[in-house]
């Protein structure tokens, strides 16, 4: 009996030292991006028991790539109200996993979004209206992704794609290019941005599009439609012509890999 | 005179432990993991490079853990009651073998049988990771060629995209960590069935906890951060004192993605399982000491 209650006191005592210590490296851990936040009790209603309970057994990453199969099967049944349900079921299991934020906003803004709006089958005006919801779900996603993984510039560069291409808001696709320039140094970015900025009726965005665009011509980036926005800018902004750049009639070839990807 | 503590009889038990296991045929799992393997490296060819890669990954630590968790468990709450109905203990114990170190060569026994188990595994499954990382490259620089865009910064590119998914020192660090979280549930199995009535006693209780550790954080971040009640601090504190926390050793999930496991983040998770071993250990011989025979 006496060693009993030795053998209990020890449990307790280990008990005892470990709890700050386990405080204090899981704390550790989640700084580092080792743990992931725990799971929200919520999930419990969208994750089958099984499913909850492994995700909390330490196969958080496993069920998270069945329920992204599930989304895809899904996707491949044009169910978009189940692609979202369990594209956000998926990154709520792994939120810093930068693919299924990206994903998932491509379903709903792209995919969700172009099937709606080319369905005879709604009313032209219902139809606009998804769209536009569509689109901004994707947006939202992104901008949840970005909460965990701010310095991402996968999720920045598809957000500023979905305002330049999908909801045509020049002056956030801007920033959010800004954003990609800032994080990866790579001009074509600032660019990208200083063209947005371009389209927008605020003079003062044209102006730094103005200071963005002749800052990579200052770099010898002098790429077509460089010089094309470049010279409408120097117009619209009343550029003395001493401070213009001079008529190119030939714009300088850009390799392949400048270019970037096929678009 | 018989030294009061021997490495060399704790090996002789260990060795003899992990003769005994392989004979109950615990290792055909391995066979089940390979094929599991192989499937998920080459199923679903239609989704991204990423995504492939990172489902071969997601299945096979899945497996991993999986294996060691449920060999931790079965194989540790079978050895006592085994060695009490073949009588092997009996033996054992009349010779000048101290309690303890049966105790420590049964543990040290199943320690090598999952850590042999994973490294197979591990190696089974970076193989397959490897022709499958190959495979993906391959055919993303041959759609580079296509395009006419193959430039060596652009293949550069692409293969520490892919690398970053392939196959890392950093995922073998991810094994381990899977290895130190079966160590526990091994040593804290072997501690219950030191004053368990029986093997099923001993399994379903094991299970029970080690599910339960998995959610001890929960419990032990609302000792800290809760202010209200003293009835419900006292008995999350005693809940979170009894339970291991399961949750500290899954790292795997986020070294899948990626994340970089440093010799501090390393050093930390190894310190908590000596001290889990040290602390079973401690318990199981106190109850085993005084456990009729």
């Amino acid at each position: 009996m006496k060693r009993k209650l030795q053998a209990l006191i020890v449990l307790l005592l280990l008990g005892a030292v470990r709890l700050p210590v386990e405080q204090f490296v899981t704390q550790y851990y989640r700084t580092t991006g080792l743990l992931s936040a725990p799971l929200s009790l919520g999930l419990r209603e969208n994750l089958s028991q099984m499913g909850f309970a492994a995700s909390l057994g330490g196969l958080r990453s496993l069920v998270a790539t069945i329920t992204y199969l599930r989304a895809y099967r899904e996707w491949e049944n044009v169910n978009w109200a189940k692609v979202d349900s369990l594209m956000q079921l998926t990154t709520s299991l792994q939120p810093r996993f930068q693919n299924y934020w990206d994903e998932a906003s491509w379903h709903m803004a792209y995919n969700a979004a172009s099937s709606y709006l080319y369905d005879e089958k709604i009313e032209p005006m219902v139809r606009g209206k998804l769209y536009e919801e569509h689109v901004q779900r994707g947006i939202n996603i992104l901008k949840e992704g970005l909460r965990y993984l701010p310095d991402e510039i996968r999720l920045w560069n598809s957000l500023a794609e979905i305002y330049e291409r999908r909801s045509h808001e020049p002056k956030l696709a801007a920033e959010a290019y800004l954003e990609v320039y800032r994080l990866s140094r790579n001009d074509r970015y600032a660019r990208f941005a200083a063209y947005q900025y371009a389209q927008t009726a605020d003079p003062l965005l044209w102006r730094k599009a103005y200071d963005l665009l002749r800052a990579s011509y200052e770099k010898k980036q002098r790429t077509p439609s460089l010089i094309e926005n470049l010279k409408t800018l120097e117009q619209r902004l009343n550029i003395p012509y001493p401070q213009r750049i001079p008529d190119s009639n030939k714009p300088m070839e850009i390799s392949p890999i400048e270019q970037g990807p096929v678009r | 005179m018989t030294p009061s503590f021997s490495i060399s009889r704790i090996w002789t038990l260990a060795t003899a432990t992990v003769t005994q296991l392989l004979r109950m045929k615990i290792m055909a799992f391995l066979l089940i993991f390979c094929v599991i393997v192989v499937a998920a490296g080459f199923a679903f060819p239609v989704m991204n490079p990423e995504q492939q890669l990172k489902l071969l990954k997601d299945v096979s630590f899945g497996a991993l853990q999986l294996f060691s968790i449920v060999i931790a468990v079965c194989a540790t709450a079978l050895l006592l009651p085994r060695d009490l109905e073949d009588r092997t203990l009996y033996t054992i114990l009349s010779k000048p073998v101290p309690r303890f170190e049966y105790l420590l060569g049964k543990l040290f026994g199943v320690l090598i049988l999952i850590g042999s188990g994973l490294l197979l595994m591990d190696i089974a499954f970076s193989g397959v990771l490897w022709l499958r990382q190959s495979l993906v490259l391959a055919q993303s620089i041959a759609a580079l060629q296509q395009e006419g865009t193959a430039t060596p910064e652009a293949i550069a590119q692409l293969k520490a995209f892919v690398g970053k998914q392939g196959l890392t020192w950093n995922l073998h660090l991810g094994v381990v960590a899977i290895f130190f979280k079966a160590a526990v549930i091994t040593a804290m199995t072997l501690m219950i069935s030191c004053f368990a009535s029986s093997t099923l006693f001993t399994i379903v209780i094991s299970f029970f906890v080690t599910i339960a550790g998995h959610g001890q954080g929960l419990i032990r971040e609302y000792f800290f951060t809760n202010q209200s009640g003293v009835v419900k601090k006292v008995l999350s504190a005693l809940l979170a004192i009894i339970t291991p926390d399961m949750a500290i050793f899954d790292i795997i999930d986020n070294v899948i993605n990626g994340e970089l496991v440093t010799l501090a983040a390393f050093g930390m998770m190894a310190g908590i399982t000596a001290t889990y071993l040290i602390g079973y250990s401690v318990v199981s011989h106190l109850l085993f000491v005084e456990k009729e025979l």
